[in-house]
């Protein structure tokens, strides 16, 4: 279960809280949505779940499989089975998608003790897993993210959790920049890897993507705290009447 | 004016050691380099070594940093063998079909060289040989070859020169295997080692050069190296080199190059080792129509101090010369990269840009880069640039997110980073071993 009590974070050498004391758990098997205005903190969560330097925790908790993660290093929390999917991917120009894919791999893998893959094996499992989200085998020849378009780099996201097989998955606005089929075909992608082993953390503006990934709970942030959580048709009524009638002190 | 400067030890024990070995040297006997040796051991004593106050070389202070000279060396009398080789490279020789020339200290070492079966293609000569009987052409050419004036560095190369590579590529012949030159130093001394080359390229000629610089026992060795290169209508070369020498040594190099009109000219330095290495390089078009690439690499940690200077002289219009460097700078380390385009009077329809980017992964690492354009013609079209960065966090974080420890990550960035100047190499074997030298840098093994 990924549990996150009473967190407080603000950006470094700043004096504002970003967050401002969240509640959250999600238990293993549990898809959650998370939904909120511009600006209202949810990539920032994200990025303190992954564990990404400039900000400051300043209270609070967050623990995944009992473990705290806050005390892990980003690619310590990787090994343990967290995996953000990047609202924005990073463009790294000179490192070959397909180099960087297979060097994640074997990170991951042997760090959680098992086998790394030598070629052959890995350029199936990438070839299959490419395929079945249409990733093109000459984008994996590229400059990790260069030139991708917004919808190519948010489904290279994708395959990378297909491939690193992670337990806690953020995935923060991974709908944005997807056109409708390739909407799609991620979806089905997340939703095959849902399981009774893995927890799973879903931002977004639509509820278009909560039809295709039906969320177990929705929960409402807005500045910084979760102001409402619902069933999944609270992402339905949010649809109606947006964020306006959330203010401080509605939470649910 | 000049201004009376107090010798150095260092300069006192040159001189010294030039009277002491003048008429033992190669070629001491004949007519022709005893005359050259004299001419550049009167500049050396003119101008001294260079210090802060040349601007050239203002930010390697040779006359500071060289404290003391120790004895030159001719032939080791160490035997080295093919392992050394290796050894000291980490080029799997077995796998790279070269046609191999090795200079074994300061000598050329017959036993070690292969080039059977190619008097059709070129003609080589131990440079001791050439010294002593100059044939024509190497009489006519020598010393002349693009030399940039009042170079202390040059003159004590010319004055102190024991052996190096004379070659000469016929007309036409197209190299069906690169040139491998190998400098090695075997000593378990410490010496002074002068290395002199001189090749000149055939018209329609096509060759890849290798230099390879390493150093197998003795870390502290003090090597002045000089190439001379000349191509003729149309030859295309490739020229490449290997600097690893041991890390307590000097390395003092210097390129000279003459492209003919039509000629293309690839050079390209990757320079790892030495504690003090000045990569000089003087390329000069002579005829319209040419190109050059003129690019290297440096990676450099500890208290290793490397300098690559440049100048490309567009004498003549219509030629078009690219330049790129990078140099990745860690721990007290230091880089310098300091590039001229000189674009002379009439050299009109020049096309010309010189870059140099510095990765610094530490806070008291430095680099100074200074891109410089003189330009006399008005129809020409000229860049440069330099810029100076750190790796870049957002980066960094993504990967550390996909599971790559810190190391790794910084490692797959550095080596993009020099992979965008290692990319120039053509010859694919010897990029992939450069490739891998930059990967392997990064993990425990610097040196
Ligand atoms: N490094 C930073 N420095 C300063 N302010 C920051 C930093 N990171 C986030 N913020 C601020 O914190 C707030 C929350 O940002 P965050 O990116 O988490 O919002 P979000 O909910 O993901 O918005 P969006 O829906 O637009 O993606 C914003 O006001 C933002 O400007
Ligand atoms: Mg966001």
């Amino acid at each position: 279960m990924l549990e996150i009590k009473n967190l407080h974070v603000r950006v470094e050498d700043e004096d504002t809280e970003i967050l401002r004391g969240i509640d959250l758990a999600v238990p293993k098997g549990e898809v959650h949505a998370i939904m909120g205005p511009n600006g209202s903190g949810k990539s920032t969560l994200s990025y303190v779940i992954a564990g990404k330097d400039g900000y400051e925790v300043t209270d609070g908790s967050i623990t995944w499989d009992g473990e705290d993660l806050l005390a892990l290093s980003p690619d310590e929390r990787a090994a343990r089975g967290v995996f953000l999917a990047f609202q924005y991917p990073v463009e790294i120009p000179g490192v070959a998608t397909l180099t960087f894919l297979r060097t994640a791999v074997n990170a991951v893998r042997k760090a959680r003790g098992e086998k790394e893959l030598n070629t052959a094996d890995f350029m199936r499992l990438v070839r299959e897993k490419a395929e079945a989200l249409g990733v093109k085998q000459d984008m994996l020849k590229r400059g990790l993210n260069v030139g991708f378009s917004g919808g190519e780099k948010k489904r290279n996201e994708i395959l990378q959790m297909a491939l690193l097989e992670p337990t806690l998955c953020v995935l923060d606005e991974t709908d944005s920049g997807l056109d409708i089929d390739a909407l799609r075909i991620v979806s089905e992608g997340v939703n095959t890897l849902r399981g009774p082993e893995r927890a799973m953390l879903v931002i977004t503006h639509y509820q278009r993507l909560l039809n295709y990934i039906v969320p177990d709970r929705v929960h409402v942030l807005q500045e910084g705290r979760i102001v409402r959580s619902g069933g999944k048709e609270l992402a339905e009524e949010l649809e109606r009447t947006g964020y306006a009638e959330f203010g401080e002190g509605k939470a649910a | 004016m000049t201004v009376q400067i107090v010798k150095t030890p260092a300069e006192e024990a040159l001189e010294s050691a030039f009277a002491a070995m003048r008429d033992g040297l190669s070629g001491a006997a004949g007519d022709f380099a005893p005359a050259l040796r004299d001419a550049a051991m009167a500049t050396f004593r003119e101008l001294g070594l260079p210090g802060r106050r040349v601007e050239e070389w203002k930010y390697t202070d040779l006359r500071g940093l060289l404290r003391d000279v120790p004895e030159p060396i001719r032939a080791s009398g160490d035997t080295l063998s093919e392992t050394d080789l290796y050894d000291v490279l980490g080029i799997d020789l077995d796998e790279f079909l070269a046609y191999r020339i090795v200079i074994a200290d300061g000598a050329f070492a017959p036993e070690l060289s292969h080039f059977e079966g190619t008097d059709a293609l070129f003609q080589v000569l131990p440079l001791s040989e050439a010294l002593a009987n100059p044939p024509d052409w190497f009489r006519e050419g020598f010393g002349k070859v693009n030399p940039p004036e009042r170079d202390a560095s040059l003159a004590l190369n010319t004055a102190f020169m024991t052996d190096g590579v004379v070659i000469r590529i016929a007309d036409g012949a197209k190299l069906d295997r690169p040139l491998h030159l190998v400098f090695i130093t075997g000593s378990t001394r410490r010496g002074m080692v002068t290395n002199r080359n001189f090749i000149s390229v055939g018209e329609g000629a096509a060759a890849t050069i290798l230099e390879t610089y390493g150093a197998r026992r003795t870390p502290d060795m003090l090597r002045n190296a000089v190439t001379e290169i000349t191509l003729g209508h149309g030859a295309e070369v490739e020229h490449l080199k290997y600097q690893n020498e041991g890390r307590m040594g000097l390395h003092l190099s210097s390129w000279m190059a003459a492209i003919g009109p039509g000629a293309r000219y690839r050079a390209f330095q990757f320079s790892i080792g030495a504690g003090l290495a000045r990569n000089q390089i003087f390329t000069r078009f002579t005829g319209e129509g040419g190109e050059a690439d003129v690019s290297g690499a440096f990676m450099v940690w500890d208290e290793q101090h490397a300098d690559t200077t440049v100048v490309i002289d567009h004498a003549v219009p219509h030629c078009k010369s690219r330049a790129l460097f990078k140099g990745v700078i860690d721990d007290k380390a230091r880089g310098v990269v300091q590039g001229k385009i000189a674009v002379h009077p009439g050299a009109q329809k020049t096309d010309a840009n010189l870059m140099a980017h510095g990765l610094m992964l530490s806070e008291r690492a430095e680099f100074d880069a200074k891109p410089e354009l003189e330009i006399y013609a008005d129809d020409v079209v000229c860049g440069h640039g330099a810029t100076t960065g750190e790796l870049d966090e957002d980066m960094l974080f993504y990967l550390r997110a996909r599971g790559l420890d810190v190391n790794q990550a910084q490692a797959l960035l550095t080596v993009a980073f020099v992979g965008e100047a290692l990319e120039k190499v053509e010859c694919a074997p010897v990029r992939e071993a450069f490739v891998a030298r930059a990967a392997a840098w990064l993990g425990s093994d610097k040196s």
